[in-house]
């Protein structure tokens, strides 16, 4: 999901980077409203788990291994708002100090995954879990959904912006310049694999960490973390 | 035991891979940052942002060639910053621009891309045949992603990573936004050492958990109990701000200086790049 440099243009990079700017402003408003000073470290902490999340390995039939990404679990834990800073700390990180992911592709991945990710996840628990009881298995089939959406929307938004590189950014002869793959490629490939692979298991890591916070702090989830 | 070694790592052990090689790569980066190589003599602001321009030269070309040399000098920059030229190739060539090369394959073949046919092969039954426009496309692709991972990771071992994320300051990101990011990268070495420590334990507990469900529950356990440990410690990290006098308002213990020398070399790449998008446009 992390789009390295060079797969998308410069144009592509510009518009994430300048859609991201807003979108920060009102998330750092949003957090400075509702988290106090006290919670600065939390927020920064927030990002170290989500950063964290990756390398917990999760078993899958067949006897191999993946790993979630967590956005939508940060998201159920910290706000949306919050988790939209925390998950774009995490991927300043990854991209500046590991190379996960593109310096110039920040704005791109950041959009997917620190905004379209934990939103989407976010709204679709609200709407399922609507008014259920804290520790209602209805809140944790809505986290698994919230968790299914969020990664596919997110897939289908990367393979989207793969897929329009060769139809804008082209030599005369049509050669394309970035991401050679159209959308008719492009967005099933993205989207079909976190369909039947990774989306499960994105659901089957959040789904059981909400069971088991509800066990230990069931209040957590009283007012749907907002 | 020899069954044993050769057998596919389960998550246990991935895990406590995954949670070894980010503190393996961060002393790494540390290691080389602090060497005496000419990247390292360089103010973390000029570095940053000269290797910046170098990147956005990078991924803004559209002829292999120049990419080329592009890469040549990161090959250049590397040596006279003192890393080895085997751990610089093996970090920038092995991952993503393989990955790339890999996913860019199919675009060799006249099937997808038509155009002058270059070579043309008989295998399991089928024609193969790769064109001249497959050909360019596929190595202009993975070329320009091999030079931009080399420009990121050139910065990330000359830079010591506190000083890197200091530098986001002079892109006009708030304080605040540096703060948590600082703070949160100190934060990583704590959690990994964590999610080490737990995996040792469920290792030196079960061994190895023979059923996938039983394992997805040990992880997500795992995850949940990071979590708790994740709140307490922001209420201790807090109070230890506060008893050390912090405010709400953070402020930063040492300045960046820069040089003439430094400001030479930002011109110097300025130029290069700048000589580079004209030869570009040109061809």
């Amino acid at each position: 999901m992390h789009i390295p440099d060079g797969y998308l243009s410069p144009a592509t990079c510009g518009v994430f980077g300048a859609v991201m700017i807003p979108i920060w402003m009102a998330a750092s408003k949003r957090v400075k409203k509702t988290l106090k000073v006290r919670q600065v470290p939390f927020l920064a902490i927030g990002a170290a788990f989500s950063f964290v999340i990756m390398m917990f390995n999760v078993p899958i039939p067949g006897g191999s291994t993946g790993h979630a990404v967590g956005g939508v679990l940060v998201a159920l834990l910290l706000g949306p708002w919050a988790a939209c800073i925390a998950l774009t700390v995490a991927l300043v990180i990854q991209a500046l100090l590991f190379g996960d992911g593109g310096i110039t592709a920040i704005g791109a991945n950041c959009f997917n995954m620190a905004v379209v990710l934990p939103f989407t996840g976010y709204y679709v628990y609200r709407l399922i879990s609507s008014n259920s009881p804290a520790g209602s298995r209805r809140r944790v089939i809505a986290a698994g959904a919230g968790a299914y959406a969020g990664i596919c929307m997110a897939a289908l938004c990367a393979g989207i912006e793969f897929g329009l590189q060769p139809l804008l950014y082209h030599r005369a002869n049509g050669q394309p310049l970035y991401s050679p793959y159209g959308l008719n490629v492009a967005v099933p490939a993205m989207v079909l694999g976190h369909l039947l692979v990774i989306g499960w298991v994105e659901v089957l890591v959040t789904a059981l960490v909400v069971k088991y916070l509800q066990k230990e702090d069931s209040v957590f989830f009283e007012g749907g973390s907002s | 035991m020899n069954k044993l070694l050769h057998k596919r790592r389960d998550f246990i052990e991935r895990s406590l891979l995954s949670a070894l090689a980010f503190i393996k790569d961060a002393t790494l980066s540390e290691e080389c940052a602090n060497r005496k190589g000419f990247l390292q003599s360089l103010d973390p602001r000029v570095k940053t942002i000269s290797l910046l321009v170098f990147l956005v030269t990078a991924v803004t070309l559209k002829s292999t060639g120049l990419i080329v040399a592009l890469y040549a000098l990161c090959l250049f920059l590397a040596f006279f910053s003192r890393i080895s030229l085997i751990h610089f190739l093996t970090r920038t060539l092995l991952f993503i621009p393989l990955f790339s090369l890999f996913i860019v394959l199919p675009t060799l073949f006249s099937i997808v891309t038509p155009g002058e046919p270059v070579w043309s092969f008989h295998l399991l039954g089928i024609n193969g045949i790769i064109t001249r426009p497959g050909l360019d496309g596929a190595l202009l692709f993975v070329v320009r992603i091999a030079t931009s991972v080399s420009l990121v990771v050139l910065l990330s071992l000359t830079t010591r990573h506190s000083d890197l994320l200091q530098v986001l300051r002079i892109f006009g990101v708030p304080q605040l936004f540096v703060l948590t990011v600082s703070m949160c990268y100190r934060y990583l070495y704590l959690f990994a050492t964590m999610v080490e420590n737990i995996f040792t334990s469920v290792k030196s507990r079960v061994g190895v958990v023979s059923h996938h469900r039983y394992g997805q529950k040990v992880v997500a356990w795992n995850i949940a109990n990071t979590w708790n440990r994740t709140t307490h410690i922001s209420e201790e990290v807090y109070l230890a701000m506060l008893s050390r006098g912090y405010t709400g308002e953070p402020r930063r213990l040492s300045a960046f200086h820069a040089t003439p020398k430094e400001w030479f070399w930002l011109l110097c790449a300025v130029i290069i790049c700048a000589g580079l998008l004209y030869k570009g446009d040109t061809l």
